[in-house]
């Protein structure tokens, strides 16, 4: 039993091994089946919102397939934050009660360093890899080796009122002056309106919103290993984002203290023109009650001119524990769960979005979600956040600048270099 | 009786042992675990710790960040503090009048403070919403209460009065209560107005308790933690991060336990230091 393990632990260890204890009961696998008897690999997953059916009749039919192997599926908090500390508390304790974990794309290198999940390099072969979007594998790499296959993928869309953009004859925006004076237009002539909401609040959002900026107008965070925040690109695309809000009033000062639902909801309301968000409130929109229904378009974000349009990457992907007793048969599952079949039957019942790009061929899946089809171009342009073990940290540094920006505490270019230094500072440690 | 009581004296060691050991477990303890760790380089994701003495101490020291978050909590501690102890008072001394209902005011008066905090906290991120919040409503303006870098502090130390201003006033009401009615008596006798009355008989009898009441508050509102997580995040550009806030994200989603640890021991020496002199004074002012 886990449980008797606390005694020989390291005093040090104790307190960790006690939370891990007690977010995490102690389970009486036994460790190592008679021959014949299946063994059971425990799942760990975010919840999934709605009708758990499709799922658990995903779970039958691997177990129908793989006589040898018992599936537990148990899910964790929403909260991303939270999951986080779970799999730390609980990996740094050397738990082995969980075998197949769903990561967050930005923990693959995190975990890889600290040597918490197994190589899948040889698992995932490259014949596969060309049929997912370049994005995830991107973030699923560390050091050239693979740890983890791609899940779901998320990326930031711009959402638009279409019967807006009709009624006064504006096609949908390319670039972020267009969009600009498109909303500044029809700002003047529907009294009331919001031009464009985002995610502005001090958290990680702001991140994955003003990443979109920067690289759209040719910057970026951290290239090569190099920390290049304080360039020109990177000024005019804070410099833009700022005076969205404190200089031209296309977006509202409250976009500073917005997170996702927010602006959902503003947007959702009728009240804004333009917003950008991830693909989940697409579904939200077309609810039959819902006041913009039928009214909104989807499209890639726009960008500066002279460059191209780039979206933030999300999602999730499926990783292995270190610490897994049954690591063969958890890379079985993993593989199965990111299969065309699994991804189709997730995608039909939760809305999900693939991170097999073959898929947004499927008919069947193009005939339930017509608005995956625009999806695909976002996704295959999607880019990671800085691939760091220390993404945490430079995000923190990163949020405080860009909202010191955003809140128009600071000029850019104050903002970035001081960015620059602390990064600088944190990628050397 | 006499004899046992006796017998209890002769083995003071004894009977105080579970105690005391009780106390070592679960106080003592994880301060010593968090001195220790803060003398270490401890990062959860990058593999074992190594003991580097005080270089953590002289990070903080030149960490502009910390120095951000310790002006923003002694600012929210005094400000809020402050609010509560006068409305606290002023509440208190009303409620201390029989008059119609008054079961039921002293009841509703503490509402706040029976909410949890995180809750209320909910509750009032809704009132500041800049697009559809009562309170731009109310008052008439069109000010972003949470995001903007003046406002939001004060926005969090609103919401900490309206939150704690009933625990103050209820140990103040009970400390007036426990005020014998003679001494009132005497007092207008000798011609005492209203004024005199709270000034030479109120207020001195009450000082007790106010400093416990400051001492409870102070601590708290030093420590605060989950109000300000729910409105800001420490936003916008940490002008609302308090020690515990940065603490937490150093700990808890950094997972630089050594860091962390230091920050924490900061708070406690911070702590400590409030304590220490709000008993002085005490002391002082009962001598």
């Amino acid at each position: 039993m886990a449980c008797t393990k606390l005694t020989s632990m390291r005093v040090s260890r104790l307190l960790l091994s006690a939370l891990a204890l007690t977010v995490a009961a102690c389970s009486d696998k036994s460790a190592s089946p008679a021959p014949g008897e299946p063994v059971t690999i425990v799942f760990k997953h975010g919840k999934l919102f709605g009708d758990p059916r499709a799922f658990d009749a995903l779970i039958k039919r691997f177990e129908d397939n793989h006589t040898g192997i018992r599936v537990r599926t148990e899910s964790l908090p929403a909260s991303s934050d939270e999951q986080h500390q779970f799999y730390v508390i609980n990996l740094r304790a050397a738990s082995a009660d969980f075998d197949v974990m769903a990561l967050d794309v930005i923990w693959v290198a995190e975990f890889a360093r600290a040597g918490w999940l197994n190589d899948l390099t040889e698992t995932f072969v490259p014949a596969d890899r060309k049929n997912f979007f370049k994005g995830p594998l991107a973030a699923i790499r560390y050091q050239d080796r693979t740890y983890a296959i791609p899940w779901f993928i998320d990326a930031g869309v711009l959402y638009y009122r279409k019967d807006l953009l009709a009624k006064y004859e504006f096609e949908p925006p390319r670039t972020w002056e267009e969009l600009s004076n498109i909303a500044a237009a029809i700002k003047q002539r529907e009294p009331g309106m919001y031009g464009f909401v985002w995610q502005g609040k001090q958290y990680e959002g702001l991140i994955c919103n003003a990443l979109e900026y920067i690289w759209s107008a040719g910057g970026d965070a951290v290239r090569d290993g190099r920390v290049v925040l304080d360039s020109p690109e990177n000024r005019r695309a804070l410099g833009f984002m700022r005076a969205l809000v404190h200089e031209r009033g296309i977006s509202p000062e409250l976009v500073t203290t917005a997170t996702e639902e927010p602006s959902r909801r503003i947007f959702g309301s009728g009240k804004a023109v333009f917003m950008r968000n991830w693909p989940y409130a697409w579904t939200l929109f077309e609810q039959p009650n819902s006041p913009v229904k039928g009214k909104v378009g989807i499209t890639a974000l726009p960008h500066f001119s002279g460059h191209d349009s780039a979206a933030t990457l999300g999602g999730w992907q499926l990783g292995v524990s270190k610490y897994s007793r049954h690591p063969k048969e958890a890379a079985v599952f993993a593989q199965f769960m990111t299969s065309a079949e699994a991804l189709k039957a997730l995608a039909l019942a939760y809305g999900l979005n693939p991170s097999r790009r073959t898929l947004y061929d499927d008919p069947d899946l193009i005939a339930a979600q017509p608005h995956m089809a625009q999806l695909r171009a976002t996704f295959e342009h999607a880019r990671p956040r800085p691939v760091t073990p220390q993404y945490v940290r430079v995000s923190q540094v990163l949020q405080s600048e860009f909202s010191a920006v955003v809140a128009g505490l600071k000029p850019p270019e104050d903002a970035l270099a001081s960015a620059q230094h602390q990064v600088e500072a944190i990628l050397k440690r | 009786m006499i004899m046992s009581l006796r017998a209890l004296a002769a083995k003071p060691a004894a009977f105080l042992a579970p105690a005391a050991v009780m106390l070592a477990a679960v106080t003592v303890y994880p301060i010593l675990y968090v001195l220790w760790l803060s003398l270490q380089r401890h990062s959860l994701i990058a593999g074992p710790a190594s003991f580097v003495g005080f270089d953590n101490f002289a990070r903080l020291i030149g960490d502009g960040r910390f120095w951000n978050a310790l002006a923003n909590t002694v600012y929210f501690t005094a400000l809020s503090v402050a609010g509560e102890l006068m409305l606290g008072l002023v509440i208190a001394l009303l409620l201390a009048h029989a008059f119609r209902g008054y079961g039921t005011m002293r009841a509703i008066t503490l509402l706040p403070w029976a909410i949890p905090t995180v809750v209320a906290a909910r509750m009032w991120e809704w009132m500041y919403n800049g697009d559809f919040g009562v309170i731009n409503y109310l008052l008439g303006t069109d000010v972003n209460w949470l995001g903007s870098p003046v406002w939001a502090i004060h926005a969090a130390i609103a919401m900490d009065i309206w939150k704690s201003t009933p625990f103050v006033a209820l140990l103040l009401l009970a400390g007036r209560l426990a005020i014998a009615t003679d001494l009132y008596q005497a007092a207008r006798l000798d011609g005492a107005g209203p004024w005199a009355l709270f000034r030479y008989v109120t207020l001195p009898l009450l000082r007790p308790l106010i400093f416990i009441v400051l001492i409870f508050r102070t601590i708290d509102a030093f420590r605060v933690f989950d109000a300000i997580y729910v409105l800001t995040g420490g936003g916008p550009a940490n002008t609302t991060e308090t020690v515990s806030i940065y603490a937490y994200k150093v700990l808890f989603q950094g997972l630089e336990f050594g860091y962390g640890s230091a920050l924490a021991a900061a708070v406690f020496v911070c702590v400590a230091a409030i304590t220490a002199v709000y008993v002085w004074l005490l002391r002082r002012s009962l001598a």
